[in-house]
């Protein structure tokens, strides 16, 4: 893909943008086929459990070989044993759908808060033959969430709970070895949280993103800079349109346009960017998509502009990809957001890394997070490590390299909402170093 | 009551083999004593002594079962549940024995030798039944306590006549009682001065005669003859009235020994000889005489209570299709055991009992058997071993244990049925009805567990609560606020004819129905809640739960007049019915919605006051006739406004006001110990103290005014009503003369309202701080105008406050000025049973906001959007459900009943899950042909999910919100009906094609546009060329109609994990009764349907 520049008089240097072999490893996230044909959502944890479970069991021989593995059922009271399972978190303060019932209506309306941990919360370990509520003081209950698989060795006290001793978790899964670098830098630009259509959202903030990484602004070297730019990943919540519209009521014909308008200034971005160079497209939380995950690709009626370029590629949530046998793999941020909800961390890129260490994407789906329900696979599990791992719509930028015990390294991203930040993340694919995009249009600024 | 009931037990006292005794078992006529009906006996309360007799087979034939115990798994399991063991003091007898009793009864049984020397032949030995501090059970055998009433001794009556009244007597008696060989009817007949209660008399006291009989079943027969008439030499024949001749064996030992239900019992060391043979399986079985026995007041270190063990559970049965299970043909499979002990947060046993193997359950011990006899006969040694002192579950009385028992009986095991605590007596299973002024007419079954309290939290439920369903389920989530899974019961087969994992899961859920019983009963105190009840009123615990209101009330009358020397007349039977006076007053309700302050004053306990007031009782009553014979001084008399004359205390105090001031005395007492109190066991004790006090004291009017009660007067109650009705008037008046302007306030007060106890008054004062100023003012300044202790209380305010009719009002209620509490409602509908949700929601909505957020317009408009999405069919359908329980079949109903239609219409589409008679049915009303009847238009909800059969918004508006819509705001609005129900909201109306109609087979079906619905052809598009360039608009709608569901599916499916508590397991609950049951099976239909939708965009 050559990039035109005519920038003025001169002559104009041409710069050839970059490029990198592309492969889509999203089919495993799509559901074109499946129905709702009144399945539940036992069957995600079943075999969410099945396929933890070997691998643990695995683990095991070489973690506590000589304890011996009991069933939830086969306890014995003060047997020193592990047991696997599914951890199910009771919490107090989680909303429940019941509540809409209640007789008594609260005198304030419920604040919502962002956060549903309290000190009471405790845990459970639940297998196909049962549940044991776990005791002692080594899990933290405020950094586990429901639908976690653990092993766990302990002993059962006369009261009936599980005094844990010690936890097991899958850790970092297996990564396959990054190929060796071409020595060339190459960039993958992330953003998420465009936000088109909201107060918060600047078009001219973004505009000056989309000139900056095809080309059309700054001196030559930032033009070279930006020709090294293989690929542009959007995290979701690009467009925000107007609740209210939406309530299955006919829309007023004068309603029509503003309910649209954000999506077609969306494509006309959209547009200017996939001339220029290949762009994936994530659903995110807000977008028209569906609402569970995994989310399917946005509709390409939505975007008739962009979609006519082979460098426009419509994408589930989660979005899985190859880059030059780079492993990238990564959400709109929901996984995130909903750890968030439920549990406690430091920060936001501990939740990612926990997620690799319990090798699943969404734990807390179903449970709090929609999820479609699957029958026969958990399409969740983290069965390679990524090299590369992002989440979207985050509050502020965060990276970080995480090293594993089998020389594993994953650069995990949180990607800022644009609209709030005016920030992107390029990362570089030589080295997998990454920084942040800056763009403001305040004068003083 | 004969025959079918499982043995009567007639028996040959062991010392005595000359058969005077006709053994049950050969005797045609089963009852030992035909009483002669009674005419005009009411039901309640009914109290009939039966005499159960001693069988010396008792004493065999158990040992045997003891010495199967070759199994060591079931030996080993039997001592885990045994009661701690006795004591070398206990052991030896040489210590006092001090329990608390439950359970009262009699046997008759040959006197004992020992401790009754002079006495012969059979006699009622009482058993009481109770635990002792260290757990221990007790059975107390009671001798020498004798069977008496009294007759008023006709004048000039000698000793002569006395004996020669005695032969006569015993002469009838034996013509009476031919088949009963007691070597004297009539023991004794003693004559005592004793004084009726019944009238206000001068003289101290008059001539009585004491009549012991010598069973307790006699009295009754000697009454009768009695009461008809009886020729007694030189007297000439006379019929008499009888005193105390009504009163239960059990209750008179009570009364005359001063113990009351629940208290502590000593015996002391050396006064009781322990049983050479024991009868019981009680660890500690003694003999004594009554008089030596000490019964403590419930106070200080005797108010606790005693560590019972309380066994909790519930049987699962696996029912054929469509059938509700009969003992007859369905096997018992499960049942699940809990065993607490009073006062302990944790079960001391959990376990269940599985036919068939089961999968092994967490902190349960499973127990499985290959037949349904080691079921039932592991049951068995539970009890007997476990010897439970209170049996609890849900609905226990009337389905699980009649169940067992008769499930015993089909399969032919005689040794199943000895569950109570005497050896080798089989419980007793018989049908009763309960009916009651206040709890109306109940079928039930009685079945007899001796020395055992049977308390089913159903039957307490439905006395003290009203509630809008008594399934487990609902009352669970009320009071809990949990949701329990509900298997349906053709399902239940389906898991037993399983594996053993699916018979695991419906042994969890036999364990839930068995843990949640006790959880109420922790939650609910109705422990502490009963005793203290039976401690207030004297009766027995059992009473409580069998009997009405009455008996309490005659249980304290009792053992007053005992105190007093007074007796009691029998003088029921008037039922004439037609005796009614008038009720409490209602002062007019001025409708409106007030924007001001309005104070409540109430009366404390008015009617109890009112008696006490004004002396009102048996014994202060003068007869009109009496009044001109005494001729009392009208200072010492009040004249009621009824007309009544009563004596003023100075010349005899009453004993009704005596009861009362001891019962709020005491209710005082308990409330300024509760204050102090921090020990929460002692803090639980004294509530239930002093709520027991306060039920008690507000029904001592009521038994005055049973017409069909055991002392019925007339006089009494009416007076009472027609003082309340003074004293509001009273008040009315006070208020409106005093609060005005001319005398110096800022505003002339109004009397808004009044009901029977209330007054609501505003001062038209703007804050509530100056209402409650002036309320106080105004209760102290009325309150002085009354005799003590009739005392006008200031307590509330309301504000605003929405007054809607007589008895139907809402309105915040505020205690302190600077919060409202809550928001308060009366007579409005949010809890009947027979509205749907809808009504609920939207009259609790509607309040909300014209009440708490004063937005009026913002209520109006809130109507008008429910009744569009009513109309527009985006109601959802779990909101529309309208419940009613199906009692007896459709043949059995004279009117045509929607739901009993439908029961009958879902039978012949699908038997095996159509409702049985004890179900209660769900249905919606649809859309149906003009002119339909209504009970034709009720439908299935499921049925009508799945085939989208539309619902008749209309039925709904007019004949569900309309009129409790209108009530609320017709004081508010104009035009309320006009505005609210046929305003422009109302124009547009939506209506769902159903898909299984006769027509829709041969409609063919076509794609059409999906923005304009307009045919298309090819089924590649989606849209028509018109409305491809609104792609984008459509696209979103639909996309974001999937994904509302989507967040739907998820939050209703996981919500139901969590309620059956598991993951990894499918959600099997069909509880109808779930507010969510119907949405999250609607969730999934549309979401299948939305997808296929959706899926036409793929491209």
């Amino acid at each position: 893909m050559v990039v035109d520049l005519e920038m003025g008089e001169g002559s104009p240097k041409l710069f050839e943008r970059k490029q990198a072999v592309y492969r889509t490893l999203d089919d495993r996230y799509e559901i074109h086929g499946e129905k709702y044909k009144g399945q539940q959502y036992s069957h995600i944890y079943f075999t969410r459990l099945h396929y933890m479970r070997n691998l643990l069991y695995s683990l095991i021989s070489k973690w506590k070989p000589h304890v011996p593995v009991n069933t939830v059922l086969g306890l014995e009271e003060g047997k020193e044993c592990i047991i696997v399972g599914t951890i199910y978190k009771h919490m107090k303060l989680k909303p429940s759908i019941l509540d809409e019932y209640s007789k008594e209506r609260s005198k304030v309306p419920l604040v919502k808060p962002h956060n549903f941990v309290h000190p009471d919360d405790h845990l459970i370990l639940e297998d196909e033959s049962g549940r044991v509520k776990l005791a002692g003081s080594l899990l933290d209950p405020s950094a586990f969430v429901t639908g976690i698989v653990v092993a766990l060795h302990g002993h059962e006290t006369s009261e009936g709970d599980f005094f844990v001793q010690d936890l097991l978790e899958a850790g970092l899964p297996p990564q396959i070895e990054r190929p060796l670098s071409s020595g060339e830098d190459r960039y993958v630009v992330f953003v998420s949280g465009l936000n088109i259509g909201s107060n918060t959202f600047n078009p001219l903030q973004f505009q000056l993103l989309v000139d900056h990484i095809t080309g059309y602004l700054g001196d030559e070297t930032e033009q070279s800079i930006a020709s090294q730019i293989v690929r542009l990943i959007i995290a979701g919540n690009s467009v925000q349109i107007q609740q209210g519209l939406l309530n299955g009521q006919t829309v007023a014909p004068r309603d029509q346009s503003t309910l649209t308008e954000p999506i077609k200034e969306l494509d006309i971005l959209l547009n200017q960017l996939a001339a220029a160079m290949p762009v994936d497209m994530m659903p995110g939380p807000n977008d028209p998509a569906n609402f569970s995950l995994p989310q399917q690709p946005l509709n390409k009626c939505l975007f008739p502009g962009a979609s006519a370029y082979n460098t426009f590629f419509s994408c589930t949530n989660p979005h899985q990809f190859e880059l030059d046998d780079i492993q990238f793999l990564g959400t709109s941020g929901q996984n995130v957001h909903d750890l968030f909800k439920y549990s406690e961390a430091n920060n936001k890129l501990e939740f990612m890394e926990r997620t690799l260490r319990w090798r699943h994407l969404v734990p807390t789906a179903p449970n709090t997070l929609g999820c479609y329900p699957f029958t026969d696979r958990d399409p969740f599990l983290i069965e390679s490590c990524p090299h590369v791992y992002f989440a979207g719509n985050q509050d502020k930028y965060e990276t970080t390299l995480v090293p594993g015990p089998e020389k594993q390294l994953v650069r995990l991203i949180c990607i800022p909402k644009f609209c709030e930040t005016g920030i992107a993340v390029m990362l570089n694919l030589r080295n997998l170093e990454c920084h942040a995009l800056g763009f403001s249009t305040c004068l003083d600024a | 009551m004969n025959g079918g009931s499982a043995k009567r037990r007639g028996g040959v006292p062991p010392s005595n083999p000359s058969k005077r005794f006709q053994p049950g078992n050969k005797n045609p006529q089963p009852q030992p004593q035909q009483q002669p009906p009674r005419d005009g006996v009411a039901a309640e309360d009914e109290m009939m002594d039966e005499d159960v007799f001693l069988e010396d087979t008792l004493y065999e034939a158990d040992e045997e079962a003891l010495l199967l115990l070759r199994d060591e798994a079931l030996s080993s399991r039997l001592c885990k549940w045994r009661r701690p063991a006795l004591s070398p003091s206990y052991l030896s007898g040489s210590e006092s024995i001090v329990f608390q009793q439950l359970e009262i009864d009699y046997v008759i049984g040959e006197s004992h030798k020992e401790l009754l020397p002079s006495l012969s032949g059979p006699s009622a030995i009482l058993r009481v039944f109770g635990v002792t501090r260290e757990g221990h059970s007790v059975c107390c055998h009671v001798h020498g306590f004798e069977p008496y009433f009294y007759i008023s001794c006709p004048v000039g009556m000698g000793p002569d006549d006395i004996s020669r009244f005695h032969q006569t007597l015993e002469g009838r008696m034996r013509e009476s009682n031919r088949n009963n060989n007691v070597p004297r009817f009539v023991k004794r007949i003693e004559l005592m001065q004793k004084k009726s209660i019944m009238y206000y008399q001068k003289n101290q006291s008059q001539s009585f005669l004491k009549i012991v009989v010598a069973l307790p079943t006699m009295v009754a027969s000697c009454r009768g003859i009695l009461e008809r008439g009886i020729t007694i030499e030189g007297l000439g024949s006379k019929s008499f009235i009888t005193y105390e001749s009504n009163i239960l064996f059990a209750l008179r030992f009570m009364i005359d020994c001063n113990i009351v239900g629940g208290n502590w019992i000593e015996v002391p060391a050396g006064k009781y000889r322990k049983v050479t043979k024991s009868m019981s399986y009680c660890q500690l079985e003694l003999d004594c005489l009554y008089s030596e026995l000490i019964s403590h007041a419930p106070e200080g270190e005797y108010s606790k209570m005693a560590p019972f063990r309380i066994l909790s559970f519930d049987i699962e049965c696996a029912g054929r299709k469509g059938l509700f299970p009969e003992p007859t043909h369905d096997p018992v499979i499960q049942i699940a055991n809990l065993v607490t002990l009073q006062g302990d947060d944790h079960p001391l046993i959990r376990n269940v009992m599985t036919l068939k193997s089961c999968a092994p359950i967490v902190g349960v011990d499973v127990m499985s058997f290959d037949t349904e006899r080691e079921v039932l006969i592991a049951w068995r040694d539970l009890i007997r071993e476990v010897d439970p002192d209170i049996i609890i579950g849900y609905n226990i009385c009337k389905f699980d244990l009649p169940y067992l028992i008769e499930r015993a009986e089909a399969l032919k095991i005689a040794e199943f049925p000895i569950l109570g605590r005497i050896r080798n007596s089989r419980v007793r299973v018989r049908d009763t009805t309960f009916s009651s002024r206040q709890y109306g007419m109940r079928e039930s079954k009685e079945v007899t567990v001796e020395g055992r309290v049977q308390f089913d939290l159903l039957q307490v439920m439905q006395r003290d609560y009203k509630l809008s369903s008594y399934s487990l389920n609902s009352v669970s989530a009320h009071f809990l606020g949990e949701q329990k899974e509900d298997v349906h019961h053709s399902i239940i087969s389906d898991l037993q004819n399983g594996n053993s994992e699916t018979r695991r899961r419906l042994a969890v859920y036999c364990l839930k129905d068995a843990y949640l019983p006790q959880r109420l009963l922790d939650k609910l105190m109705f422990i502490y809640n009963y005793v203290e009840m039976a401690r207030v009123t004297g009766v027995p615990l059992s009473f409580l739960l069998s009997r009405g209101q009455s008996i309490k009330v005659l249980s304290q009358l009792l053992r007053k007049a005992k105190q007093r020397n007074l007796v009691i007349p029998n003088i029921k039977g008037q039922v004439s019915g037609q005796e009614t006076f008038e009720g409490a007053t209602v002062l007019e309700a001025k409708t409106g919605f007030y924007e001001k302050p309005i104070a409540t004053l109430d009366f404390a306990s008015l009617y109890p006051s009112i008696m006490m007031a004004y002396n009102l009782c048996y014994c202060t009553l003068v007869t009109a006739e009496d009044a001109r014979r005494l001729n009392l001084p009208a200072e010492s008399v009040n004249k009621t406004p009824s007309g009544e004359v009563f004596v003023k205390s100075e010349l005899q105090k009453g004993i009704l006001p005596e009861i009362l001031e001891e019962l709020l005395a005491a209710r005082k007492r308990a409330k300024a110990d509760l204050k102090e109190a921090k020990d929460p066991f002692e803090k639980a004790v004294l509530d239930g103290r002093q709520l027991a006090l306060k039920i008690s004291a507000n029904s001592v009017y009521g038994f005055t005014g049973a017409t069909i009660g055991q002392l019925p007067c007339l006089e009494i109650s009416s007076s009472v009503t027609s003082y309340g009705r003074q004293m509001i008037e009273h008040t009315k008046k006070l208020v409106e003369e005093k609060f005005t302007v001319s005398g110096g306030y800022d505003h002339n007060a109004e009397i808004v309202y009044g009901d029977t106890d209330s007054v609501m008054v505003q001062f038209g004062v703007p804050t509530v701080e100056a209402a409650m100023k002036l309320g106080r003012e105004a209760s102290e300044y009325i309150t002085g105008t009354f005799i003590k202790p009739i005392r006008l209380e200031f307590e509330k305010v309301y504000f605003p406050y929405l007054l809607i009719s007589k008895k139907r009002y809402a309105g915040l209620y505020w205690t302190k000025p600077d919060t409202f509490d809550k928001m308060d409602t009366k007579g409005i509908e949010t809890v009947r049973r027979d509205n749907c949700l809808l009504v609920k929601n939207l009259v609790n909505e509607c309040l909300h906001k014209i009440l708490i957020d004063r937005d009026v317009p913002g209520a109006v408009q809130y109507v008008k959007n429910t009744i569009s999405d009513l109309l527009m069919n985006r109601m959802d359908l779990s909101l529309l459900v309208i419940t009613k329980g199906l009692t007896k079949t459709g043949d059995d109903y004279s009117v045509k009943a929607a739901h009993v239609e439908l029961a009958e219409r879902m039978r012949k589409r699908d038997a095996a899950t159509a409702p049985n008679v004890g179900d209660r049915v769900p249905y919606v009303i649809i859309k149906a042909a003009k002119g339909a009847k209504a009970y034709e238009k009720s439908e299935d909800p499921i049925y009508v999910l799945e085939n989208n059969i539309p619902i008749d918004p209309q039925y709904y508006l007019e004949n569900q919100i309309s009129k409790p819509l209108l009530r609320i705001f017709e004081p508010i609005l104009k035009n309320a009906s006009k505005e609210l129900l046929h305003g422009s909201h109302t124009r547009s109306v939506s209506i769902s094609t159903p898909t299984n109609s006769g027509i829709m087979k041969f409609a063919k079906k076509q794609l059409s546009c999906l923005g304009c619905k307009a045919v298309i052809s090819n089924a590649e598009q989606t849209l028509c060329s018109h409305c491809k360039g609104r792609e984008a608009e459509i696209y979103c709608k639909t996309v974001a109609n999937v994904s509302e569901l989507e967040m739907l599916f998820g939050r209703l499916w996981t919500q139901c994990q969590e309620c059956q508590g598991s993951l990894h397991q499918d959600v099997l609950c069909t509880s109808r009764d779930c507010p969510i049951f119907y949405r999250r099976k609607k969730a999934q239909k549309d979401m299948a349907e939305a997808k296929v939708h959706l899926d036409r965009w793929s491209f």
